[in-house]
């Protein structure tokens, strides 16, 4: 390689490096991106110019998000005060239980007191003690919050103005000849991808709008906030239902009055949502973009957790799906070659 | 006269280049019979690249994954002969070539080389499924024109050649 060239990638992978923390608000801007792209494909149809119809599109959105917030903030506002002043209490009453449950286990099997953890309190000190303990972290929390939610919406802004003007500049920079089918990869990658993404946030849409209404008949209280969360926690495959049916649990156990008739309904409610998902929403939402095998699955999840946590547990079904399609996609390019240079081999025609 | 999508008064925020690929393609015989608003939904899912003359857009045997329509230019469509390549046949403006792409997995039957500097639309087949799926009628539509092409190369008089016939010359 020539020294200017070297230098040139070494400048590259440098600025890449310092960039590195644009990659999640990129990332989630691209999903955005992907979720608001059947909109603008429509004002394409009507013809609207790409930077008026993405304008009007932020603005649509920035009318809903305040309608919204008008509407369900109050009552959102309301219980997550509510909840954050009964933590300590709740902290407290959760940490009774567990020691007693921590004691109750060393009396009965003296051979497992080594392996249980020493002291009490668990959830004071785990959760309620690791809050920002300077000013400064605080600040830098809220600053780094206020930066995702500026650059979320400016990056997914130009990716939606852009996009087709960036493939455009591709296409003519990649060799005529193979402009069809590197280009049919990656449109079919990104049908699949968009279809993934609309449909999971369509699903999580629908899934806390049950839960709300399910928390909220069953007379649990937060039905809102635990609404929410369940909507949010169904992006993670597996793990978010459970999450959000023990968050709902725990708020059963620690509420006076519900006791575990309480509890049953709330596990019934989430079991019920559960199987009304995968046979009837996720058909309708998520549907035929991924053809992941179940093991695959819950491999790529695994893989996706020890990698990057909760975005990698979020991640993992789109980037093992795209990599699936991709080595179908190539081989399938492979088998074809193959038979084309079966046809043109003088010896097929003497035998 | 094709219609215009917006009123006079949203004119300022019309998409010229969208205004002219909508008629355009309505104009194409493989196309003709679409109504105006999905015409509009077809052309945003073509692309548009810039071809210099003598550059391959496929090669015989390659897979077929898309869609072409000539803008501008003159593409050639040829086969390979033992003498060398023959040219099957030569496309202008509103022509479209590789529509089999869309309904089959066949490799291409023929080379299609730019003949002089010209612009190409290309349709790839994932898009034209993703809006079959939403638009039974476009399928509809496409498919019947794309049938009467195929009907019309197969009525036509077998010849018995050693070479490509040009006339014979069917869908790629």
């Amino acid at each position: 390689m020539k020294p200017g060239r070297l230098l040139a990638w070494g400048g590259l992978a440098a600025l890449a490096w310092l960039a590195r923390g644009l990659v999640l608000p990129l990332f989630l801007a691209a999903a955005l991106a992907y979720l608001l792209s059947p909109a603008v494909a429509w004002a394409d149809a009507l013809a609207i110019r790409r930077s008026v119809a993405v304008s009007a599109l932020f603005a649509g959105i920035i009318a809903v998000l305040v309608t919204v917030g008008f509407l369900l903030g109050p009552g959102m506002l309301a219980e997550g005060g509510a909840l954050v002043d009964r933590l300590p209490a709740l902290a407290r009453q959760i940490d009774v239980g567990l020691d007693a449950v921590v004691r109750e286990l060393a009396e009965s099997a003296p051979a497992l007191r080594r392996l249980l953890p020493e002291g009490g309190g668990w959830v004071q000190r785990f959760v309620l003690n690791r809050g920002p303990s300077e000013p400064g972290d605080l600040f830098e929390h809220v600053g780094h919050l206020f930066l995702l939610a500026i650059l979320i919406p400016f990056f997914a802004f130009f990716l939606l103005r852009d996009m087709h003007r960036l493939i455009a500049v591709a296409m003519d920079r990649l060799p005529p000849q193979h402009v069809e089918t590197s280009v049919a990869v990656w449109r079919e990658l990104n049908g699949v991808i968009g279809r993934y993404i609309r449909g999971l946030v369509l699903d999580g849409l629908v899934v806390g709008a049950l839960a709300a209404l399910g928390l909220w008949a069953a007379g649990v209280p937060y039905p809102l906030l635990l609404g929410a969360f369940a909507g949010l926690a169904n992006v993670v495959p597996f793990v978010g239902p459970l999450l959000s049916a023990a968050a709902a649990g725990l708020v059963v156990v620690l509420t006076p009055g519900q006791g575990l008739a309480g509890v049953g309904r709330v596990v019934l409610l989430f079991l019920a949502i559960k199987v009304l998902d995968d046979t009837i929403i996720q058909p309708f939402t998520i549907g035929r973009s991924v053809h992941l095998h179940p093991a695959l699955l819950l491999g790529s999840v695994v893989v996706g957790s020890h990698a990057l946590g909760v975005l990698g547990m979020i991640i993992a079904v789109p980037v093992a799906t795209v990599l699936q399609e991709t080595a179908r996609l190539l081989l399938e390019h492979r088998r074809v070659l193959a038979r084309r240079d079966l046809r043109h081999d003088p010896k097929r025609l003497v035998v | 006269m094709f219609e215009r999508p917006l009123p006079r008064w949203l004119a300022w925020a019309a998409d010229p280049e969208q205004l002219q690929r909508a008629p355009f393609l309505a104009r194409s015989p493989l196309f003709a019979g679409l109504p105006r608003r999905l015409l509009g939904r077809l052309a945003t899912r073509f692309f548009e690249k810039v071809y210099h003359p003598g550059e391959i857009v496929f090669e015989e045997g390659d897979p077929g994954r898309a869609l072409f329509v000539v803008v501008e230019g003159t593409v050639e469509i040829t086969r390979a002969t033992a003498q060398g390549p023959y040219v099957l046949n030569t496309l202008g403006p509103g022509d479209a070539f590789g529509e089999l792409a869309l309904i089959d997995d066949f490799p291409r039957s023929a080379t299609a080389r730019v003949a002089t500097p010209g612009r190409l639309l290309i349709l790839y087949k994932s898009d034209f499924d993703a809006l079959m799926e939403g638009n039974s009628r476009i399928a509809l539509v496409v498919l019947r024109n794309l049938s009467r092409r195929l009907a019309i190369y197969a009525r036509r008089k077998p010849v018995v050649a050693t070479e490509p016939d040009p006339e014979r010359a069917g869908p790629l």
